[in-house]
């Protein structure tokens, strides 16, 4: 290696975090520590009726004996479950605001700093906002708008107090609480999240969007999304992730769950920008991730597109279950891990129904000492008939202290299910930099091209709101970097 | 029969039970035996496989009456009878053969390439009751064709074979596996090859339903060496092959390719995997499978780059097709890589046959049948026609006519 290059890496590897502030606001936390009383005290601080105490004990019940899994190539200290807070809200919100003059001027500022569009003229922009500080949904924007559709978008708190019904018939129907510890773990307390449902026929004329973040110190955040998508509708949802800096590792086991009926479809995307932990590795957030989604009805479709640029560790299977015959599941990734940070994702298809087709492109970049995972699971059952499925994973490394893997997993039981999977690892192309700075850009620049033509499959099925930013976020990423 | 109770009754006729540091290792393996929970989901050694045929085996062992020939019929070329996995010793200024001592079943347990739970490598250190060891001399080229003849019903063999090439040399090794009694042999080989050392080996798989063969191979190349290894399975009896492989110098090249023709309700287990430790070096494992009828195979291949294993050139294909509604496959091309200069693929595809190409034979006035074998036959031409030896090229060609013969 060159010694620009190395003094790219070193600019690079100095890049900060510009999310890591923390707002002075107060919290109200219950004790440290997971017991049957905590949930109790969740349950009624969201004043939950008995039925959900009940589901969110079972679960606990369910975690007790579970084991985390231990399958992913990551490694990190054991997690003391009983040293973090389960709940934490900015003081004064046990009634909901119901206008942005309520909310606290601070976190109002918070969310500015965090270019999030929280005031109405901003709303305008089309963005409907749900935001998620550490445990309580603080506002969700544009919903009057929202109502005269049908759809219904607010808080999973609130769901459960107006739509018991729907909460009862869909809530963890996808990831049942026993699916393994961490769904158990949510299921059991789980604090706030999005619940989205829109009508039959009903296309939703906006991009929904959540923000979330974790401010207090030692939470975790635990959120829990259900997105219903009923006969011949249509939604895309958006997510938004950052944490502040602190040296503790703090964690988040979300759950989120897709129900796509017949001829509807779901988009989901996510930037994720967690706080990653400094260049030594201290600190950052654990995200341990479950989401699935269910394609129940003939043709519909789900599709997950994700960029990966935070957390010390993700540990994230964004799946579909193509149950519906001629449904579709659709999986893009970019995952960027840097300096100490250690990524597992990819994805899961199973494919039940006959015609189901599936899509995978997951591109992984690995710098510093970080270790970048795809893992994937793609089965097609006995009865998918004409099954389709095409994978494609390719990982850039950069540097020569990082690591790629790839671990695929193909398992295919009907004789005219036409699977494909290809996948390659490599550095960047010195041919196509000599290239680019032979026409006049700097290493940088060229590099940051580069890598962007690399991940451009991905970043253009992102909503237009998100693929600009997430375009910055790959070039902050890449700022000064590589080689 | 347990494990134990199995081992504990027939300690006698195993080999090296008088050594301790043996003893202590087999006393440890009882061990996991004893707490094993034989979980299917993670233990790749024991996907899709019947486990109570090979945990309440009984162990039944025959020292071989008739000893085992060796053939100099031509000046390089050499033919090895081994039966119940036994083989006479033999010495010329080409080769020696020898039986296999205690220092290689420590040499070989040592080894941490191969993973620590796979229960049948565990099971041949526990009932060790055969092997030998090749050795061919520095630069020489030499031709062996070793035949695998297990003679009684009911025999249990755990083998286990060196093969050392020293510097400069050449051995072209086919095996053949043909075994038509009720029996098992697990078999173990350890393979070194010296600086410059070529290893062509060929393994011929074709044994009768009731026959399990389980073979486990870990070669480890020096400078300049090249290991190429072929595995042709038309067995219809039950067939693990996981094959191992270290780079441990630079400019050295491993090549794991396997065919294999599964039909009925036979089983395959098949695993590859490559440690890339030094730099310059290439691999490619490439296996393809033919699945009919209630047939199940899996397929496993890893490619290992480490830190220092720079300019790697590490690929992977693996390709299966299935024949009927009842077959399944399961693949995992993996790969781990901590080097940055390197360049490495996999491509995985399981399907059936190209409607579109029996379509354009049909129209040239083929049957459906016809058309599906010329396409099977194609499928795994490449493997074929780069067989160099006539008569192996001929036999496979027969056995592949067979296994067509029964597609429908």
């Amino acid at each position: 290696m060159n010694s620009e290059t190395l003094n790219t890496l070193d600019t690079y590897s100095k890049n900060k975090y510009k999310y890591g502030f923390v707002t002075e606001i107060d919290n109200e936390k219950p004790k440290k520590g997971l017991n049957e009383d905590t949930i109790k005290f969740i349950s009624q601080k969201k004043n939950e009726p008995e039925w959900m105490l009940d589901w969110r004990l079972k679960a606990y019940s369910k975690w007790k004996k579970m084991k985390e899994p231990k399958w992913a190539n990551l490694s990190f200290p054991e997690i003391d479950y009983q040293d973090i807070y389960y709940y934490s809200a900015p003081k004064g919100f046990e009634k909901k605001p119901k206008d942005l003059s309520e909310v606290d001027p601070k976190l109002i500022e918070t969310y500015n700093k965090l270019g999030i569009p929280l005031e109405e003229q901003k709303v305008l922009a089309g963005v409907a906002v749900d935001v998620v500080f550490d445990s309580v949904s603080v506002a969700t924007t544009y919903k009057g708008e929202l109502e005269k559709l049908g759809i219904i978008f607010c808080s999973i708190g609130e769901a459960i107090q107006k739509h018991p019904d729907l909460i009862k018939k869909y809530l963890g129907s996808v990831i049942p609480p026993g699916d393994h510890s961490f769904s158990a773990l949510n299921s059991a307390v789980f604090t706030d999240g999005s619940f989205v449902y829109i009508p039959k026929g009903v296309k939703c004329p906006m991009e929904l969007s959540t923000y979330f973040r974790i401010n207090a110190e030692n939470t975790g955040q635990f959120e829990r999304t259900l997105i219903i998508a009923d006969k011949g509708s249509y939604v895309s949802y958006l997510e938004g992730c950052t944490a502040p800096k602190r040296d503790d590792n703090q964690l988040h086991a979300a759950n989120v769950e897709l129900i796509a009926l017949e001829d509807a479809e779901i988009k989901y995307s996510t930037v994720q920008n967690w706080y990653p932990g400094d260049e030594d590795g201290k600190g950052g957030i654990y995200n341990f991730v479950t989401k699935r989604g269910l394609c129940s009805g003939r043709n519909s479709k789900i599709s997950w597109t994700q960029v990966e640029t935070g957390s010390a560790i993700t540990w994230k299977y964004p799946s579909c279950i193509l149950k519906g015959d001629n449904s579709i599941g659709e999986f893009y990734s970019v995952a960027i891990t840097n300096n100490f940070q250690q990524a597992d994702t990819g994805t899961k298809m199973t494919h039940i129904g006959k015609n189901t087709k599936s899509k995978i492109i997951s591109k992984g970049i690995s710098l510093g000492k970080s270790q970048n995972t795809y893992r994937g699971e793609v089965s097609f059952l006995r009865k998918a008939d004409k099954a389709r499925n095409y994978t494609q994973c390719d990982s850039l490394l950069v540097g020569n202290q990082c690591g790629a893997h790839t671990v695929p997993y193909i398992d295919s039981k009907n004789n005219t299910a036409v699977i494909e999977h290809e996948a390659s690892t490599s550095k960047i192309n010195e041919d196509q930099l000599y290239y680019c700075r032979q026409r006049g850009l700097s290493h940088e620049e060229a590099v940051s091209l580069i890598v962007n033509g690399f991940c451009k499959q991905v970043l253009q099925e992102l909503p237009m709101e998100f693929a600009v930013e997430a375009q910055k976020l790959v070039s902050i990423s890449l700022e000064g970097s590589v080689g | 029969m347990n494990i134990q109770d199995n081992y504990l009754q027939n300690k006698k006729n195993i080999f090296f039970s008088e050594n301790k540091d043996i003893q202590n290792h087999r006393d440890k393996l009882i061990n996991i035996f004893e707490n094993d929970k034989y979980d299917k989901k993670n233990n790749e050694s024991l996907r899709n496989i019947n486990l109570k045929n090979f945990i309440d085996f009984k162990y039944k062992y025959q020292i071989p009456e008739e000893t085992s020939v060796i053939n100099n019929n031509q000046e390089n070329s050499y033919s090895i009878v081994s039966v119940n996995g036994q083989c006479t010793s033999f010495k010329d200024d080409r080769i020696e053969i020898t039986k296999i001592l205690d220092e290689d079943y420590n040499d070989f347990s040592k080894n941490n390439t191969i993973e620590k739970n796979d229960h049948f490598v565990n099971l041949n250190s526990l009932f060790l009751n055969s092997g030998f060891k090749i050795v061919i001399k520095k630069n020489n080229n030499i031709k062996i064709k070793i035949s695998n003849i297990v003679t009684d019903d009911d025999l249990t063999i755990f083998q286990k074979n060196n093969f050392i090439c020293e510097e400069g040399s050449t051995l072209n090794l086919i095996e053949e596996y043909e075994n038509k009694n009720n029996s098992t042999s697990n078999i173990i080989n350890v393979i070194k090859l010296e600086k410059n050392s070529i290893f062509n080996h060929f393994l011929i798989q074709d044994n009768s339903p009731n026959h399990n063969l389980i073979i486990t191979s870990h070669s480890s190349c020096k400078k300049d060496s090249t290991y190429n290894q072929k595995v042709y399975n038309f067995s219809e009896g039950y067939v693990r092959n996981f094959h191992y492989s270290e780079l441990i110098e630079t400019n050295s090249e491993a090549d794991l390719q396997g065919i294999f023709f599964l039909k009925d309700n036979n089983t395959s287990n098949n695993k590859t995997s490559v440690k890339h430790l030094a730099e310059n070096c290439k691999s490619n494992q490439v296996y393809k499978g033919i699945l009919n009828d209630r047939s199940k195979a899996t397929y496993f291949s890893n490619t290992h780059v480490n830190e220092v294993a720079q300019k790697t050139e590490g690929y992977q294909l693996s390709k299966g097709i299935l024949l009927s509604d009842n077959a399944s496959y399961f693949s995992k091309p993996e790969l781990k890589i901590y080097a940055d200069d390197v360049k490495c693929s996999h491509g995985s595809t399981i399907g059936p046959i190209d409607e579109n190409a029996i379509f354009y034979l049909r129209s040239r006035g083929m049957s459906k049948i016809a058309a599906t074998k010329i396409l099977i036959s194609s499928f795994i031409n490449e493997e074929l026609s780069s067989i160099d030896d006539e008569q192996m090229s001929e036999i496979i060609q027969k056995k592949l006519v067979r296994y067509l013969s029964k597609v429908k």
